[in-house]
């Protein structure tokens, strides 16, 4: 194989990388907002707690994979918690309260995380058995990104099967288009929004657990992600989840295409993007019509 | 008669404070409070999006940023600019941005705007940060030559000096805070609230909404360059992480919010209180903006109405009788 194809794939696989990572993101994003119309600014914020966790789990215990299963619970649990006693409170007053609500949490987690990790940038090291190149018919793929998209499809696997095969799941979807009729159904809406609301973060922070290894853990990442997440979701069309996931991955391959042929660019590609989709269908992609 | 009196009286007071403030508190609090006006006018022009028309933005700092910049850099780059041209080059540079961007942005209300606006807004950041040839990358565009006030054959005056700034800058804004004002007072200014509460209605009655919006939201951004181009004077220095960071269009939600978005001066006390616990918290701590986002969530959960609501709620209850219960109700 000739070096150029070889860069092409392997550029491809980080972009795949990296969209899937975006998708775990916006899946919560468009869970929550489906759900409960709340756009959650502190989405990415709860991402980067993700991170946070992971390192601070990692330096308690040493083991990657005990941190990637107890950093996103403890996220999601803290983004219960916010739904069960701040965005609740609010919710009679109306859409923009609550979304500037979420902007409050953002803030305070970011200078929470700013006082108990410091500024600067925290090492993560993977686990030695996702190290290292795999090869397979004379390319190298890294590892590590292999196995974030197998993480993420696996978590798609089984949102969906979640969602399409159980009871719950289907409570949650019928609460997604009709809320006041499934609570008038004599189900508890209210236990269903903080259960949503706590899966969304819960996807955030494994997200965050996962890219933790492969981009800086710093304060500046949730700016860095968070903001692509909710382009993703502008370009989406709000609370479509296929839309989320598609145009999650032409934005990580954009990204990774990108930095390699326009490197100067790049971070504009998207928003051009974004600006090109809304200018003909201003609902974005797969949005409906209001 | 007595009430109109009494107005009057409570002008002329603001005034001679006004006048007199930089000589009873010295250059210090001066300076804050310059920047207190500044963002006072930011923060107006930001609640005419969303307390008047119901528009919220998360991308205003592209404004600010904008009219910054733009006088900024006709300063540094052409020679001997006087200094009323420059604050319309920033004037001007902001709403050729809106101008640009009111085609896409009102055909969407709600979220979306939000999103589209905080969007656009990062895409400001990123090109500010990015073409360094023009803005200098993340270092901004900094000592300018800040040319004297001046009206030939008149008057000349330095305003490097912090005294004549501040004179300068209350006028400049007290005048653009005057005519949105007025604006709001016009018939315009009623379809604006119209869009606000019943977008459909005012559409069956005849009126433009999307028209509206836009001029709305081109006004609206021209003020906004304006306090944008005061402050790059101010400071003479305007820079990426200054002007276009998404916490800067943030901070006029915030004082609006905190103020009150019903009403007009709402954000004028938001920017009055947001500076002096931004004053009071850098003393302790360094993470203001810890402080800030406290606030906010306290303001939203407890005081949805904000500061002019707080204000309105006491003097329907206090000034009332006890009984008269269906006013209490109403505020509640």
């Amino acid at each position: 194989m000739d070096p150029t194809t070889a860069l092409y794939v392997s550029q491809g696989i980080h972009g795949l990388a990296y969209g899937m990572v975006l998708f775990l993101v916006a899946s919560g994003l468009t869970l929550i907002f489906g759900m409960m119309s709340i756009l959650n600014i502190a989405h990415a914020s709860f991402f980067m707690l993700g991170a946070y966790f992971c390192f601070q789990v990692l330096s308690m215990t040493g083991n990657f994979w005990v941190s990637l299963l107890v950093a996103p619970i403890a996220v999601g649990f803290l983004g219960a918690l916010c739904e069960r006693f701040l965005l609740r409170k609010v919710h009679a007053y109306g859409h923009v309260g609550e979304l500037l609500l979420t902007v409050g949490v953002g803030m305070v987690i970011l200078e929470s995380v700013k006082i108990f990790w410091g500024t600067e940038s925290l090492p993560i090291t993977v686990p030695p058995i996702l190290q290292g190149l795999l090869k397979i018919g004379g390319l190298e793929y890294p590892i590590y990104r292999l196995f974030i998209i197998g993480l993420a499809f696996v978590i798609l696997g089984v949102m969906a099967l979640f969602l399409y095969k159980t009871r719950l799941g289907m409570i949650v979807r019928g609460a997604v288009s009709d809320a006041d009729m499934v609570n008038a159904l004599g189900i508890n809406v209210p236990v269903v929004f903080m259960l949503v609301f706590g899966v969304g973060t819960w996807l955030a922070g494994v997200a965050g657990v996962a890219v933790s290894p492969i981009m800086t853990v710093y304060p500046g990442l949730s700016d860095q992600v968070g903001m692509d997440a909710f382009v993703v979701l502008v370009t989406a069309g709000f609370g479509s989840l296929k839309g989320a996931f598609i145009v999650s991955i032409i934005f990580g391959l954009l990204n990774a295409y990108g930095v390699q042929f326009v490197s100067q660019l790049a971070p504009v590609l998207m928003f051009s993007f974004m600006a090109i989709v809304l200018a003909f269908k201003p609902m974005g992609l797969f949005g409906e019509i209001e | 008669m007595m009430n109109k009196t009494t107005n009057w009286i409570l002008w002329v007071v603001l005034l001679l404070i006004l006048v007199l403030y930089p000589r009873l508190f010295g250059f210090y609090f001066t300076n804050i409070f310059v920047v207190f006006a500044i963002y006072a006018l930011y923060a107006i022009t930001f609640n005419i999006l969303l307390g008047y028309t119901g528009l919220l933005s998360f991308g205003h700092a592209m404004f600010f940023g904008t009219g910054g910049y733009a006088t900024a850099i006709a300063l540094e780059r052409i020679q001997g600019l006087p200094l009323f041209p420059a604050i319309l080059i920033g004037l001007l540079a902001a709403i050729v941005l809106a101008l640009i961007l009111c085609p896409l942005l009102v055909r969407v209300s709600g979220v979306a705007f939000a999103m589209l606006t905080l969007a656009f807004g990062q895409l400001m950041h990123i090109l500010a940060m990015k073409l360094r040839w023009l803005t200098g990358g993340e270092d901004g565009v900094g000592g300018f030559p800040i040319p004297p006030f001046n009206i030939p054959g008149i008057v000349s005056i330095d305003i490097a000096n912090p005294t004549n700034f501040y004179y300068f800058a209350m006028a400049v804004l007290g005048v653009s805070i005057w005519i949105i004002w007025f604006i709001t007072k016009t018939p315009f200014g009623s379809i604006q609230t119209g869009i606000r509460d019943n977008a459909v209605r005012v559409d069956y009655l005849g009126f433009k909404v999307r028209h509206t919006k836009a001029i709305v939201f081109i006004i609206s951004s021209g003020f906004a360059g304006i306090s944008g181009s005061i402050y790059a004077l101010f400071q003479n220095l305007i820079s990426a992480d200054d002007a276009f960071h998404v916490g800067n269009s943030f901070a006029p939600i915030i004082m609006t919010l905190v103020g009150g978005m019903g009403s007009f001066f709402g954000p004028i006390i938001g920017s009055g209180i947001l500076s002096i616990i931004d004053e009071l918290a850098t003393r302790y701590t360094e993470r203001v903006d810890l402080v800030t986002g406290l606030i906010l969530i306290l303001v939203i959960m407890f005081a949805p109405t904000g500061f002019a609501g707080f204000l309105s709620f006491i003097k329907e209850n206090l000034f009332r009788r006890a009984s008269d219960k269906t006013a209490m109700e109403k505020t509640l």
